[in-house]
């Protein structure tokens, strides 16, 4: 019932973390370069034609830019990334979104698609039950459709797959953690989806069909059992592997998922600071094995 | 509220001089609960102002004390005495804090000369939260979708303490939020009940009431209880002192049955409010 | 049983976070099975450390998942107050910085660190719990009084449970010098430190109570609420345990209602966790005494 243990019993997370070959780190105001010739990328500025960097981070090269990956970041969008906002607030003809953003993202109404078909002309009515579709509170899984100049994201969810999300359970991670791939919608053989956003929101809930994605209904009806069962153990496997800053893909939480029941670990056990590191560290000899 | 600065402050150190009374030589220390309840109650099992253990004080409700405000009453509860003042709903007048529920807020204040000891006219750390809990229970009671944006004021101005504070102030302010037409789904009837080893003292004085200072070798303590008797829903609860949960279950009993009781006479209290609202409005519909 | 008029808003003294209304069907329909797995009566695992403030007479650092508080007990001479000349007295002060949340910021947490003060406060007046007259120095004229300060590191739901476990953990190790009332010099006592900075006596806290927060969420009620689960219920109640298993404090919380019959039998649950989480911490506390000197963890992880 309840799980008390003394600070020096907890084993540090960190000892997981992938160690391979050692970077370029630097800390703001170190010296990255004196050539000249390069250009000046993100977390970096230039003085007395020498180049410095204004994070703490991992140096980056492409080609003849070079940029500063910081430690830690808030999103930074890119046109076409998958991910999964929350409503904060119903404006004229947009909702604004919080997607983990410096700034709010924005979806405008007409880069949704309602009730009626795509090629539906939007009237003044929509504008006035924006409400009846989206409202303050709810999720959306949405793709990148553009970025202002101020760095805000523009959204859209006109495809089958995006819209409004239903019953389940969100995990909140470091967007540096979600690994990028073609797709980020997967219906795992546990039973249950997931949608990885690349801004770190994880977005985890039964099995997904086809064809009820993408509207604007929420299914409110009790989830089986069962699926509840893989949906928290889903959710408890993405948490322990973020904690130990672990890549976050379909794959890496299939192994850690099946790790934790090979090894008979109740669902709630995923919480223990020890059984963390165990699962980790299992995930990460599983994609040992695999390599060779 | 700001402090008075033409008025003489005493100084801190200042106490009441009822401190320096002589008291019986096991006073301060640890009381033994039989003493205890022997001060509190004879062998006839008759409280010091002649009640039974499960009497409560005469109640005296009236609505309209303050003409100016919205709605408004007075509870008189033996000596505890206290009024409310309602005012909205009118619009919340920080931004900052926009819901699109209407909301409360709450002031509960003890006159300077309502206690033994005298208090300070600033609300103390006490006052704040008693106005927190009374602001919880009647969050449950009003309907708050029916404002939206806007806010209502409950104050609270206890005249005279002699127990129960609490309890009179819940009933009192849903007569008051009553009587201003403010919808609700239920009236809040407050009661309190002190538990003595073996007996229950139904709406207990000052005197009676439970008081942390005495190092009880027994289970001993006090409770207040918001109840909406039509809605059977407890609305606010608030427990001092140890108890076991069986005896706060029996508590829990005696109190709402006395709300029961109660309800039927904030009603009779209502009808008669409106009953005069009417014939006032006939009265002027007569003389034009 | 009827369930209370549900309204939208939830508990005001928690940290108020957007929920969608599928999330929050989804938390409502789990039976017994919340969204990380654990049971209604679990809680999250708790990580316990004491002694970590060299400069405090007692000290203690609790974690329980997000939630996190330091805990410094004070040890001061004083006069008692003139209605209790017999006893010292513990004071507390709950310190929601805007490190905790954003949202503490300014006066922001002031309401919810005053209720958390205040309730404790009630929880530990009642005898059962502490003994107050044992830091009475001389009688009338000089009292030990405690000086409990709680600083919110992080706030990660469920702040009253973890608050009171991080009190008690540190009202366990406090050390209080050992003075001496010197004869009678003319007219005035002398007080008398101990030369000796280990000579110091404990307090005897086995009975000092824990707090228990049940939310009622649908028809049932869960122990240790996340924030999502704060915010999906408007109700509860925050009960104090003392060792003993009796209840020595109980509040309701949240703007909603409780029927009766359930709120009997959230005040029985209560008691019966409490009594588990009460002897599970004087374990653990007694563990890290009897260990005695390992390195200290502190904030460095």
């Amino acid at each position: 019932m309840v799980d008390i243990r003394l600070a020096s019993e907890v084993p540090l997370f960190d000892i997981v973390a992938d160690s391979t070959e050692p970077k370029h780190l630097v800390t703001p105001g170190s010296l990255i370069t004196k050539e000249t010739g390069f250009m000046r990328g993100h977390g970096t500025y230039m003085q007395d034609d020498c180049l410095y960097a204004s994070v703490a981070g991992v140096v980056e090269r492409v080609n003849q830019l070079i940029s500063v990956r910081p430690l830690k970041s808030r999103y930074h969008g890119e046109i076409g990334d998958v991910v999964i906002g929350r409503i904060t607030e119903v404006s004229q003809k947009r909702w604004k979104l919080d997607t983990n953003a410096r700034l709010d993202s924005v979806l405008l109404l007409q880069s949704v698609n309602l009730p009626g078909g795509e090629l539906r002309r939007r009237s003044a009515e929509d504008e006035l039950s924006m409400r009846q579709y989206l409202k303050e509170g709810d999720l959306v899984s949405a793709e990148v459709q553009n970025i202002f100049n101020d760095g805000a994201l523009s959204l859209h969810t006109r495809s089958m797959k995006y819209g409004k999300l239903s019953q389940g359970c969100l995990v909140k991670v470091s967007p540096s953690l979600i690994r990028r791939q073609k797709t980020h919608f997967h219906n795992l053989p546990c039973g249950a989806s997931i949608i990885m956003g690349n801004n770190g929101f994880v977005w985890i809930c039964p099995t997904l069909h086809e064809d009820v994605a993408g509207g604007f209904v929420q299914n409110l009806e009790t989830v089986p059992h069962a699926d509840r069962q893989a949906i928290s153990r889903l959710r408890n496997c993405v948490t322990a592997l973020a904690q130990c800053k672990m890549m976050l893909y379909d794959t890496s939480i299939m192994h850690a998922y099946d790790a934790s029941i090979n090894a008979g670990f109740e669902i709630k056990d995923l919480l223990l600071p020890d059984k963390i590191t165990e699962i980790a560290l299992m995930v990460r000899k599983q994609f040992e094995m695999e390599k060779e | 509220m700001p402090v008075d600065s033409r008025r003489l402050q005493g100084p801190e150190s200042a106490f009441s001089y009822t401190l320096l009374e002589k008291k019986d030589a096991n006073a301060e220390e640890s009381i033994l609960s039989a003493d205890l309840q022997k001060m509190l109650i004879d062998s006839n099992h008759v409280r010091k102002d002649k009640r039974k253990p499960t009497d409560a004080r005469p109640l005296f409700l009236r609505t309209g004390i303050i003409s100016q405000a919205k709605g408004s009453a007075y509870i008189e509860q033996g000596n505890t005495k206290l009024v409310c003042g309602v005012y909205g709903p009118r619009e919340v007048q920080k931004k900052s804090d926009f819901r699109l529920n209407g909301q409360l807020f709450c002031e509960f204040k003890f006159a300077p000369f309502s206690c033994q000891k005298r208090r300070s006219h600033q609300q103390d750390n006490e006052e704040l939260v008693l106005s927190g809990l009374l602001r919880e229970a009647l969050e449950a009671a009003v309907c708050l979708h029916h404002f939206p944006k806007a806010q209502v004021e409950v104050n609270i101005m206890v005249i005279e303490n002699d127990g129960s504070p609490l309890a009179a102030a819940l009933t009192c302010a849903s007569l008051a939020l009553a009587s201003a037409s403010i919808p609700m789904y239920d009236l809040v009837i407050g009661a309190a009940v002190r538990q003595l080893p073996k007996l229950l003292l139904l709406d207990p004085t000052k005197d009676e009431e439970w008081q942390p200072k005495l190092n009880h070798d027994e289970n001993n303590s006090n409770l207040t209880v918001g109840f909406m008797p039509s809605m059977q829903q407890i609305c606010a609860y608030v427990h001092e002192g140890v108890s076991n949960p069986e005896e706060l279950e029996q508590m829990l009993k005696i109190v709402t049955e006395y709300c029961l009781k109660v309800q039927p006479v904030v009603q009779l209290c209502l009808k008669e409010t409106v009953e005069k609202m009417l014939a006032s409005e006939g009265e002027n519909n007569d003389a034009e | 049983m009827s369930i209370a008029p549900q309204l939208l808003r939830g508990p005001s003294l928690m940290a108020e976070i957007l929920l969608s209304e599928a999330e929050k069907a989804f938390i409502h329909h789990g039976d017994d099975l919340r969204c990380d797995g654990r049971t209604r009566l679990d809680y999250r695992p708790i990580i316990l450390e004491t002694g970590l403030v060299s400069n405090a007479s007692g000290s203690s650092r609790l974690r329980l998942a997000n939630s996190d508080v330091l805990v410094g007990v004070k040890v001061e001479l004083a006069s008692p107050l003139s209605e209790k000349p017999l006893e010292g007295r513990l004071e507390f002060f709950v310190d929601c910085s805007a490190n905790a949340t954003p949202e503490f910021e300014g006066r922001g947490g002031e309401d919810l660190a005053n209720e958390i003060c205040r309730f404790l406060q009630m929880s530990y007046m009642s005898g059962d719990t502490i003994n107050l007259s044992e830091l009475s120095v001389l009688a009338g004229q000089q009292c030990w009084v405690l000086y409990v300060d709680i600083l919110i590191l992080e706030c990660g739901g469920n702040l009253y449970d973890t608050v009171s476990l991080a009190v008690k953990s540190a009202l366990y190790t406090t050390q209080i010098p050992s003075i001496k009332v010197a004869t009678m010099d003319g007219d005035q006592p002398e007080l008398e430190l101990s030369e000796d900075p280990y000579d110091t006596k404990r307090l005897n806290t086995q009975n000092v109570p824990c707090l228990v927060t049940l939310m009622k969420i649908g028809n049932h009620y869960l122990v240790d609420p996340t924030p999502e689960e704060e915010c999906c219920s408007s109700s509860g109640v925050v009960v104090a345990v003392s060792g003993s298993k009796k209840i020595t404090a109980v509040r309701k919380i949240g703007s909603g209602s409780l029927h009766p019959e359930s709120l009997v039998s959230m005040l029985k649950t209560a008691s019966e966790v409490g009594a588990v989480v009460n002897k599970i911490l004087m374990k653990k506390l007694l563990e890290e005494e009897t260990a005695g000197k390992t390195q200290k963890v502190g904030f460095m992880r």
